[in-house]
């Protein structure tokens, strides 16, 4: 009785676990291998080591002065993985600045530099 | 508000581990350890085990609760948008809720049912079944849960760890409650030794399940030495492998005693020294609780492999050197802000590191100047007249650190006292730090001195030290890249360490009876601060 109680319990809290994630940081970005080209439109891939809330996180673009501007972002392919929409820029230092929500309750702030070139 | 929010997430958790072990590892004990249902019990004692477990399981209701309300509230703040519905539909709220609603079931099943029936063995039963959903809940809010390989298993692990933990320090709880019946005359004065010489079983077989489970965990989110020392997820875990060996300790002095009263019949240390240790232990397992959930807000070592600090570069943050003791203005200061704080065309302020940096070797001034002054003290008590000086060290260190430590805000900087401090998480930290450490002066000079009347008062020292040492281990810089962040927190955490040092052993020193003992227990303490104070002295930041 207590084993099929435990068990029970158990699928029920498991019929969750597609949607967790733990503390993000991100592991990888497609920035390192392939550098934004000036007024173009791109994505830029980052790579967390888990699953992020989309829904309660931001991705701001920072720009010169420190203008912010919102980013679209989608869900990639493989496991962990962030696409986001990039608008054309000008040549110059930019970055990406996330503040990202894991499941397990840990908002997560980061700042990714990147150059823009001609 | 975001600061408050942010502060207050960083402690409730260690508040709701407390609250945890003291449920969870209080049904353990009355399931292993009482079995009221099958041998001869003391009334009043069971009665107080099982008023402690509710304690315990109504306290984690209404933290786990808590918890969620900051969790919206840091949310609204970070991400200046109302969290749900969104919210609603993520993990971190739903498991939240069962183990808050969980919670609140045991706590009102105890309250109306096993306080009734205490011997009912049906009543204990289902007490414990209905805390293993909050146990199942609680593999859904761990590092575990997040990851993408070998997940359940890491979960489970966390589990079975967090049971094991909760059983120790659940259990010295219970000890702690029997001592105290059992100086009130309350219940039978053997079962305080009786229940020492049980729960070395218990206490044994904790430690290898912590060990048989934290072993698995480590290896699975450290993959280097690096990793180890260089992150903050390996030095946090340092800091909790430090603080068990100093915890272990004391319980060996625990179970000697205990041993020798059933062997050799003396009282001696049984009676006098181990309430003392048990509570210094307390202390100690506290912080590792507070640890362990500082620990979980890191990323694990394995995920950062680029940005971990070599231990080259970590233990040159503790390279003896000459301390500053120049400051630059705080106009040079300010004039190099807004180069450092920008994201585009960030220029690292020299400025800002040297102002950080004498106000960490200043403070180091005060701390190991007051610390040799203790020792002194110790090994030459003062005239009968007057009590020590050093302690008001303290309180000109902390007016010293109040105007020094955030030069954006009051009184040096632009920002007013109440917008900063409850703006930013850090400041308000540096606030509350600060204030302790000149009231923790203030009253350890009256409590020393040989007119006080409030006998009370020299509890203090320790009770604010312990909580400064759980503010510093789990200190947050924000804003920094990841290897400067950690560079920074090894210093704090290792501070944080000896801070808990300092209160355990002056703990110790005001409890133990044996001159000779608490001769010892203050000179630990005191070196303990000389050792917080070397690490001030020659606080060096990395330049960003």
């Amino acid at each position: 009785m207590i084993k099929h109680y435990f068990q029970l319990l158990f699928v029920i809290l498991s019929l969750n676990a597609s949607t967790v994630s733990a503390h993000a940081v991100v592991t990888n970005t497609s920035l390192k291998i392939d550098p934004i080209k000036a007024g173009t439109e791109s994505k830029v891939s980052l790579t967390f080591n888990s699953r992020v809330e989309l829904a309660l996180s931001h991705f701001d673009l920072v720009k010169k002065n420190d203008v912010h501007e919102r980013l679209h972002v989608n869900r990639g392919k493989i496991r962990g993985e962030v696409v986001i929409d990039i608008p054309p820029l000008e040549p110059g230092e930019h970055a990406i600045r996330l503040k990202v929500f894991a499941a397990d309750g840990h908002l997560t702030e980061d700042i990714i530099r990147f150059f823009v070139i001609e | 508000m975001g600061g408050l929010a942010d502060f207050l997430d960083s402690l409730v958790g260690g508040v709701d581990r407390v609250f945890f072990s003291v449920a969870i590892g209080g049904l353990i004990w009355g399931m292993f350890m009482l079995k009221p249902w099958s041998r001869r019990y003391d009334e009043k004692h069971l009665s107080s085990t099982v008023t402690l477990i509710y304690y315990g399981a109504f306290g984690l209701a209404l933290t786990q609760g808590f918890a969620l309300i900051i969790k919206v509230w840091l949310m609204n703040v970070t991400l200046g948008v109302w969290p749900f519905p969104a919210f609603a539909d993520t993990i971190q709220f739903k498991a939240g809720m069962v183990r808050m609603i969980v919670m609140g079931c045991l706590a009102f099943y105890v309250g109306s049912k096993l306080s009734l029936q205490p011997t009912s063995k049906n009543a204990w039963y289902n007490a414990t079944a209905l805390a293993i959903p909050a146990l199942i809940a609680g593999a859904w809010l761990a590092h575990g849960a997040g990851r993408f390989d070998g997940r359940i298993q890491l979960m489970t692990i966390t589990v079975i760890h967090q049971i094991a933990a909760a059983a120790w320090v659940g259990g010295v709880f219970q000890l702690i409650n029997i001592w105290r019946l059992s100086t009130r005359n309350a219940i039978d004065p053997m079962l305080w030794p009786n229940f020492l010489k049980q729960f070395g079983k218990l206490g044994l077989v904790s430690l290898a399940v912590l060990m048989a489970t934290g072993l698995p965990m480590a290896i699975g989110y450290i993959d280097s030495w690096n990793g180890f020392i260089g992150t903050g997820y390996g030095n946090l875990l340092l800091v909790k492998l430090l603080l068990l060996a100093i915890a272990l300790f004391l319980a060996y002095l625990n179970n000697r005693g205990t041993r020798e009263f059933f062997e050799q019949n003396r009282e001696t240390l049984l009676f006098r020294e181990i309430p003392s240790y048990i509570q210094a232990e307390t202390f100690l397992l506290v912080s590792i609780l507070f640890t362990a959930v500082s620990l979980a807000t890191q990323p694990p070592a394995i995920d950062i492999p680029k940005t971990t600090a070599t231990w080259q570069e970590t233990l040159a943050t503790f390279k003896p050197r000459i301390p500053l003791t120049t400051s630059p203005t705080h106009e040079e200061l300010m004039a190099g802000e807004p180069g450092r704080t920008a994201i585009i065309g960030q220029v690292p302020s020299r400025a800002s590191t040297e102002w950080s940096d004498y106000n960490h070797n200043v403070a180091g001034i005060f701390v190991t100047t007051i610390a040799v002054l203790a020792i002194i003290a110790s090994l030459r008590p003062p005239p009968s007249h007057r009590g020590p000086y050093w302690p008001l060290g303290f309180a000109f260190l902390g007016l010293f650190l109040f105007i020094r430590s955030d030069p954006e805000a009051w009184p040096l900087g632009p920002i007013g006292f109440w917008e900063s401090t409850l703006e930013s998480g850090e400041i308000l930290q540096h606030r509350i730090a600060t204030f302790m450490a000149f009231m923790m002066g203030v009253m350890e000079y009256k409590a020393r001195h040989p007119n006080n009347s409030n006998k009370k008062l020299i509890y203090m020292f320790p009770l604010l030290g312990a909580f400064g040492g759980l503010m510093l281990l789990t200190h947050s810089h924000v804003g920094f890249q990841p290897k400067t962040a950690f560079l920074i927190q090894a210093g704090h955490t290792l501070m944080g360490v000896f801070a808990i040092i300092i209160a355990s052993a002056r703990w110790l020193e005001i409890r133990l009876n044996d001159p000779k003992q608490r001769q010892i227990a203050g000179l630990i303490s005191a070196f303990a601060m000389l050792q917080l104070g070397m690490i001030l002295l020659f606080y060096q930041e990395p330049l960003y």
